[in-house]
């Protein structure tokens, strides 16, 4: 195993690493720009290395200053933890050139899993199942009909050479077909010079469901099957779950096998993430292949808590070249576990970030409730970084009871200084579809005014004004009164309500 | 800081609040006890309870809106928002606690109850208009 780790990260992933890395004797070495030379995470590591300036690009994405800092702390690997350099073939490239392990997938399953068209190519060619569509030779009206009935209305028209949603179509029926060839093909040569059209299967309200996977360099390659993560905010995930709701033993069986048979196409070791679109329409469900997320995933605490195991004791070992610490027949779900990330953002200003001092920070706890946080009371959250404060994780004998669970832990969560999500995090865990666990992609989107309009302040809420009130009069006992005034515009004024 | 309970009224409604430590507050009331944590300068607190965010500006007497005589009730909104009804005309007589105007404001619905029985002196909104919070919109003698 090894001796010392260097954990190139910052937040509650790197704290996360860290501890793991403590459990196994190895000493942790973390990074840090300016804005987090305070930051918990460096306080969590044995030792702590600057890197640069508070941007990223200076800091936690310069790969030079990072494979410089491991040499000179003498670690022997590299763990990216999830985004900045997790996914950058070339950085895990520049570690083996160093001799430092990364611990993570070759730089080869990187870069294949990285394009998508070389990912569906790869995909199809392995028997994994991909959202039918095709690119016709012949680009005429007739012949993208012609392919629209072989990949089966609904479809969606889009450039071939685009992206970002520009000159997507829906198409319903075959009638209403031609118009919106015409229309994706002016777009198409509008916004990229090239009218050449794809048309592909339209799933409606698909669930995003992904399998955890793990290979090791022993030509191991198991399955620890799923998570749901369909309750999305324009792409991002807000909630996600195991087991899914909509799983069968069958489908579960179906899925990780395709997902092993994508981790052993791409040449994959060490811990991964196959991601599928779920089609429940017609009756029958059926499932594609999305993309493979080639690190640690920021819910896989979910995947902990079902099967009873350290993820990133795994990767560690089989990065050592120790081998994979379980078969397949050893895993085993039990119970329920679901993940909501707790971020400093704004529901009622459009989900704006926020950063600021964390006057009061207090986690709830008790059976079945695990929070990893990058956050400590009185630290502060800088502008420069993705806005996640902490992962709420609670697990229960079953989904009604850890839905239970988790709307008491987050009526138990206080955060002040700054503006949180947790209001609205309560009110999606009860909403009667997600009780139900009628999931699907689009949810939080087609509910957000509904949601939004829920997480806000319950007015006048005497009980809440009495304690405001005597804590603003006995001044010095509320943590942070010592700190100026956030300036952030008061949702609520209290004016004459004290007679 | 001693265990020390202050009585508060809001509202009309006795509470008796209590410091629990570290922020957290025992608010006491005939509906039951519950517990906010407020944090943040005393001019401007910010509460939790319950799964909620609460921000305040606590006003000096010199911010207050007062007009005029210290027996005029003037009453405002507590964010923005906008006027859905006014039920008063006036003249009205009202009584404790009836709700004058209900507005509006992130899909919600905020009654605005009469502080204390009184007579309405001047109605200053209308029906559809967005009104910033501390700007008067009723008058009571």
């Amino acid at each position: 195993m090894f001796r010392r780790v260097l954990v190139a990260n910052r937040g509650e992933i790197a704290i996360r690493v860290i501890r793991t890395c403590r459990e196994l004797g190895i000493e942790s070495v973390a990074i840090f720009s300016d804005a987090d030379a305070g930051a918990a995470h460096v306080a969590a590591a044995d030792r702590a290395i600057r890197i640069g300036p508070p941007p990223p690009n200076e800091s936690y994405l310069k790969s030079d200053a990072i494979i410089d800092a491991a040499r000179q702390s003498g670690a022997e690997a590299i763990h990216p933890g999830y985004g900045f350099l997790s996914e950058n073939a070339a950085f895990a490239a520049a570690c083996a050139d160093a001799r430092l392990v990364f611990i993570g997938p070759p730089a080869g399953a990187i870069s294949r899993m990285g394009s998508k068209i070389e990912a569906r190519r790869l995909m199809s060619g392995a028997g994994v199942p991909v959202v039918p569509g095709e690119t016709p030779k012949d680009q005429s009206t007739a012949a993208l009909l012609a392919a629209s009935e072989r990949v089966g209305f609904p479809v969606l028209v889009k450039p071939s050479s685009g992206g970002g949603g520009i000159g997507m179509r829906e198409v319903h029926k075959r009638e209403d077909a031609e118009a919106a060839f015409d229309a994706a093909r002016r777009d198409a040569e509008g916004a990229f010079g090239n009218g050449t059209l794809y048309v592909e299967r339209l799933v409606t309200r698909p669930r995003h469901v992904e399998i955890q996977i793990f290979a090791d360099d022993r030509d191991q390659a198991v399955s620890l099957f799923e998570r749901e993560c369909s309750l999305q905010r324009r792409h991002q995930k807000v909630i996600e779950e195991s087991p899914s709701p909509a799983m069968t033993p069958e489908l579960r069986q179906a899925m990780s096998e395709a997902a092993v048979a994508a981790a052993r196409a791409c040449g994959y070791t060490n811990a991964g993430t196959v991601e599928f679109l779920l089609d429940e329409s017609g009756g029958e469900t059926r499932f594609y292949f999305l993309e493979m997320n080639t690190r640690l995933q920021v819910e896989h605490p979910v995947t902990e808590q079902v099967l009873g195991l350290d993820l990133v004791r795994a990767q560690l070992m089989v990065a050592a070249g120790q081998g994979l610490p379980w078969r397949q027949d050893q895993l085993r779900q039990r119970g329920h576990a679901i993940e909501c990330r707790i971020y400093a953002e704004d529901p009622a200003s459009g989900f704006l970030p926020q950063s600021g001092p964390l006057w009061l920070y207090r986690e709830p706890a008790g059976p079945g409730v695990r929070v990893d946080s990058g956050f400590r009371e009185g630290d502060t959250i800088p502008v420069h970084y993705d806005p996640l404060i902490s992962k709420l994780i609670v697990s229960a004998e079953s989904r009604a009871t850890a839905l239970r669970r988790l709307e008491r832990c987050l009526r138990e969560f206080p955060i002040l200084g700054i503006r949180t999500n947790v209001p609205f995090l309560l009110a999606l865990v009860r909403h009667p579809d997600v009780s139900a666990g009628r999931l699907d992609t689009g949810l939080i989107d087609r509910e957000i005014d509904r949601l939004v309009a829920e997480s806000g302040p319950v007015l006048p809420m005497p009980v809440v004004v009495g304690a405001a009130v005597t804590a603003a009069e006995t001044a010095g006992t509320a943590p942070g009164g010592a700190l100026p005034e956030p300036g952030a515009d008061p949702w609520a004024t209290l004016n004459g309500w004290r007679n | 800081m001693g265990a020390r309970s202050q009585q508060i009224d809001v509202d009309g409604k006795a509470f008796t609040v209590q410091p629990a430590g570290h922020g957290c507050w025992t608010v006491t009331s005939d509906a039951g006890i519950e517990r906010v944590w407020v944090a943040g300068p005393p001019g401007s607190p910010t509460a939790f309870y319950d799964g909620r965010i609460y921000e305040f500006k606590i006003l000096t007497n010199a911010e207050r809106p007062s007009r005029g005589q210290g027996d005029s009730h003037a009453l405002s909104a507590p964010m923005p928002a906008t006027v859905r009804t006014v039920l008063v005309k006036v003249g009205d007589e009202v009584a404790e606690g009836e709700t004058l105007v209900v507005l509006e404001a992130m899909k919600m619905e905020l009654p605005l109850r009469a502080p204390k029985a009184g007579r309405v002196a001047e109605i200053r909104c209308t029906p559809g208009e967005l009104v910033q919070p501390g700007v008067p919109l009723v008058d009571l003698i």
